[in-house]
């Protein structure tokens, strides 16, 4: 006898429909799984016989063939257990579906019971689109399931459950039922948002207020211009300047997710399994904050299931590189491609999968190895051209990528004591909020760090005098044509921040005298 | 050796040209035959051999030396190559203030005016390559009042202290002399080519010893020192560590006899531990101020020589503070009074941080200010009132 189910894979951040066909024959009993199973599926041979049992059901002393349509497509994992434990119990005559379509996602425990899976959005958003709308899902990943519009979503425990909810009202009971029914979540709101998450997210709770932070003005400012732009930002200072401190602001200065820019994450961490059991679709925009001796897949993803690394789990967020100089270069470099495209794609042996990186970085290091150099006070340890070396260990096309550098020094004690009360967060993340808007309206939708080329040359609606002062100072530092650009990007945002339409020469002066450090621009002119 | 004789100086310039032969081989070459050209001579006519012997000069040199007396003009095709000048001790316009010297260069490639090397009042300004801002802003305004006088400065195209002595007398109009350690294929650091072109364009000289072609090595910096300290009457250290190439041209100005004016430092500060101890063990004066300095130095300010008709004032063009709105006045003034990062200067204003930085990137491409890491610097116009 044949059955056939529904179930569903993950294929990076996308679901695929998989059909489950069981055939239970007459023949030396025996299990064959066909249809490109990874290790992981052909134990499920193991995990469903003794979960059938443990369930209270007969396994068919059969020939039992389970394939997994289409064949061509690489199946890992182990959400198709349930699918096949069912499949297996219609097959043998056990069960009788009686309750309508419906597809299974998850993986079975010896005892029968259901454990959750990885991936439950986007493979149940996949099986929606298909037209399956009814979807037994383990229990803590209905949650999950339910962000779906549309969808009418069973939590599972057991198998029992799985079977009362096949066989319907008219179908045969289970012989073992003693558990409570499968609970209907449906998705209850439109645009397939959940309830809106409380506005104080446990990241936002931890962070920095600026209020509490002493001088730094340079570095303040810079922060907000590129949280405002978008732009990626470098903090550069000795030990105990205040670069990671200021970095802890960041949450709570970020304007909040947008609902699609929200679903995006939430379909990401469900693939890296990190959806609690009540997800939200959070407000607050990722910040990620990988230590230095991070592996190159943990940054960036990969590993033999090819799941997305922290790049992509700051998607729409901000990733924090404190002591950028210390990273393996391997991982830096591999960042090129998410802040160039918004991507990363990660081919290995195992497959391919491209997934969305759309991060802002945000990076510190010391000047040197020691930390001293260029401090007024302290005397640098290093040799002569140590600093250079140190600096030169983030290569130059990430630098390049950087529109934003900002130099710290140590804050005086006498100041730490004497200046008065700081800005605090909540006034400047409405100005950043202020200035995103303004932009987004403006570049369709873009931040003004996306802006390139006649985009950009449009976006700052530059004047008579400002375009002369702009091409004054390209000339005067010989600013290549990048440079340029980063610099009237920057200057777009300043203008921004203040809220004017056109960039107007004092904005691109400010914007020169930021970079102003590192010889980007006007440093050139001091040598 | 009187007069000039066209011949002798080719030979002389090519045989400084060989490879492998310093100044010592180069000294006894020209004694033991009389002169370079002669020099030449028996060395085509195989009569090296006893001398090589004496010297004990490596197979390549002697090589080196047998295939430039078959044709010493090729030698010189680098020099033309580059523009290069040279000049030799035979020569009327040998620097007078190099004659006097226990170990002078045989030859002196440069770009630039020759005129710069004979200045009445010279004054080299060196220090460490790494400054503090206060040091960096000391050897702005060294360079600054000392071009204003009319004297030339003189120092080594390095990065920090020489540098900033550098570009504050281009930024002023007058004349600076850089002298090198390499050759002028690869000169000083590649941050410091365009300043190396102010340095030209506004009437100065970029010199070396060394042929064209030499590379950088341990050794040619020290070397080059001893000319450094040389070209001038005084020498002013600004910021030195115990041991660094600002000490080495220290104790040459020393044994040269020339004055020697030092910054002291703080003691303990190991940025200016050479200072101090040069205070402490010679005959060197503290330099304690721009005034005292020029004093010291036996240069009175009321007879300053305006600088060469042909320099004219760059960047800074305008002098007052014409073309300044308000903001960059209020940030102008504070930088005035020394150097000073952004939260000094929003803090000393008022203004907002984005007000304060437009001003200061009016200020700096005016010439007006400067970047050191996190720390602005006055410079050009308000160097004076700093």
């Amino acid at each position: 006898m044949l059955a056939t189910l529904i179930t569903a894979v993950i294929d990076g951040l996308d679901g695929a429909l998989i059909r489950v066909e069981v055939d239970v024959a007459p023949g030396l009993p025996s299990c064959h799984i066909v249809g490109l199973p990874d290790a992981a599926l052909s134990e499920a041979r193991e995990r469903v016989r003794a979960a059938v049992r443990n369930a209270g059901y007969d396994y068919p002393a059969s020939r039992i063939t389970v394939n997994l349509a289409p064949a061509d497509r690489r199946k890992r994992g182990a959400a198709y257990d349930l699918a096949i434990a069912v499949g297996i119990l219609v097959a043998s005559g056990q069960l009788r579906a009686g309750g309508g379509p419906l597809a299974l996602l998850g993986e079975l425990s010896l005892d029968g019971s259901i454990r959750p899976v990885a991936g439950v959005l986007p493979m149940v958003a996949t099986l929606v689109r298909r037209g399956h709308r009814r979807v037994g899902v383990p229990s803590p990943n209905v949650g999950e399931a339910r962000l779906v519009a549309g969808v009418e979503a069973y939590g599972l425990d057991g198998l029992d459950d799985a079977v009362r909810l096949v066989a319907g009202p008219r179908g045969r009971r289970a012989q073992a039922a003693t558990r409570r029914p499968p609970v209907l979540v449906s998705a209850p709101t439109a645009g397939g948002l959940g309830e809106v998450a409380p506005p104080v997210d446990p990241a936002s709770a931890e962070a920095v207020d600026l209020a509490d932070i002493r001088g730094q003005a340079a570095a303040r400012w810079a922060l907000e211009i590129a949280l405002a732009g978008g732009h990626n930002l470098l903090m550069v200072g000795p030990p105990g300047a205040g670069k990671t401190l200021l970095a802890r602001t960041i949450p709570g200065l970020l304007p909040p997710l947008g609902p699609s820019e929200a679903l995006e994450l939430a379909v990401i961490e469900s693939v890296a399994g990190l959806l609690g059991p009540e997800p939200t679709l959070r407000r607050a925009r990722p910040f990620r904050a990988p230590h230095h001796t991070s592996s190159y897949v943990a940054v960036v993803g990969g590993g033999p299931r090819l799941m997305p690394g922290l790049v992509s789990l700051a998607h729409r967020g901000v990733l924090f590189l404190d002591e950028l100089a210390e990273f393996d270069r391997f991982v830096l470099d591999a960042l090129r491609q998410p802040l160039e495209e918004g991507t990363i794609h990660l081919a290995r042996a195992s497959g391919q999968v491209t997934y969305p990186a759309r991060v802002q970085l945000v990076a510190a290091m010391n000047p040197c190895r020691c930390g001293y150099d260029g401090d007024p006070e302290v005397a640098c340890r290093c040799g002569l051209n140590e600093p250079e070396r140190y600096q030169r260990k983030v290569s130059g096309p990430l630098l390049d990528r950087l529109d934003l550098r900002v130099e710290l020094r140590r804050v005086p004690p006498a100041d730490l004591l004497s200046s008065g009360p700081a800005e605090a967060s909540r006034v400047v993340a409405e100005r950043i909020a202020a200035a995103r808007a303004r932009a987004l309206a403006r570049n369709q939708g873009l931040v003004n760090a996306e802006l390139v080329g006649t985009s950009l040359v449009r976006a700052a609606r530059l004047g008579g005098a400002a375009r002369e002062r702009l091409s004054e100072l390209a000339t005067a530092t010989g600013l290549s044509a990048r440079a340029t650009h980063r610099l009237l990007r920057v200057a777009r945002t300043i203008a921004d921040l203040a809220g004017l339409e056109a960039v107007e020469e004092p904005s691109i002066l400010a914007a020169a005298a930021l970079r102003s450090g590192d010889g980007g621009s006007l440093g050139r002119l001091a040598a | 050796m009187g007069g000039l004789d066209p011949e002798e100086r080719a030979a002389w310039i090519s045989l400084s040209l060989v490879e492998g032969v310093g100044l010592l081989t180069f000294g006894r070459l020209v004694g033991h035959f009389g002169g370079a050209a002669p020099a030449l001579a028996a060395i085509r006519a195989g009569r090296l051999g006893p001398l090589a012997a004496e010297l004990r000069l490596r197979h390549v040199v002697r090589a080196a030396l047998v295939q430039a007396a078959a044709d010493p003009q090729s030698l010189q095709t680098p020099l033309r190559r580059l523009g290069l000048w040279t000049l030799t001790p035979l020569d009327e316009r040998w620097p007078a203030r190099l004659r006097g010297l226990a170990d002078p260069p045989v030859t002196l490639h440069g770009w630039g005016e020759v005129a710069s090397l004979e200045a009445v009042r010279a004054v080299a300004v060196v220090g460490t390559r790494r400054p503090t801002p206060a040091g960096r802003l000391l050897a702005s305004r060294l360079g600054d009042r000392l071009a204003e006088v009319g004297v030339v400065v003189v120092s080594g195209l390095a990065i920090g202290i020489d540098g900033a002595a550098h570009a504050a007398v281009v930024a002023r109009g007058g004349r600076t002399v850089a002298v090198i350690g390499a050759g002028h294929r690869a000169p000083g650091p590649r941050a410091h080519r365009r300043l190396m072109r102010d340095i030209v364009d506004s009437g100065g000289a970029v010199v070396s010893e060394l042929g064209p072609l030499a590379a950088a090595t341990r050794g040619t910096y020290p070397r080059r020192n001893r000319i450094l300290s040389g070209l001038a009457d005084t020498v002013m250290v600004v910021e030195a560590p115990a041991r660094s190439g600002a000490i080495n041209t220290a104790h040459h100005a020393l044994e040269q006899g020339r004055n020697l004016l030092v910054a002291p430092g703080r003691p303990g500060e190991v940025r200016t531990a050479g200072c101090l101890r040069l205070l402490r063990e010679t005959e060197a004066r503290p330099l304690i101020g721009l005034d005292e300095a020029l004093a010291d130095a036996g240069i009175d300010p009321r007879l300053a020589l305006a600088p060469g008709p042909e320099a004219s004032p760059r960047r800074h063009a305008e002098p007052g503070q014409e073309g300044l709105g308000p903001a960059e006045r209020a940030v102008a003034q504070r930088l005035g009074a020394g150097p000073a990062d952004l939260d000094q200067l929003v803090a000393a204003t008022g203004l907002a941080p984005a007000t304060v930085a437009s001003a200061l990137g009016l200020l700096q491409l005016r010439g007006w200010a400067q970047a050191s890491g996190a720390t602005y610097l006055p410079a050009g116009p308000l160097l004076a009132g700093a």
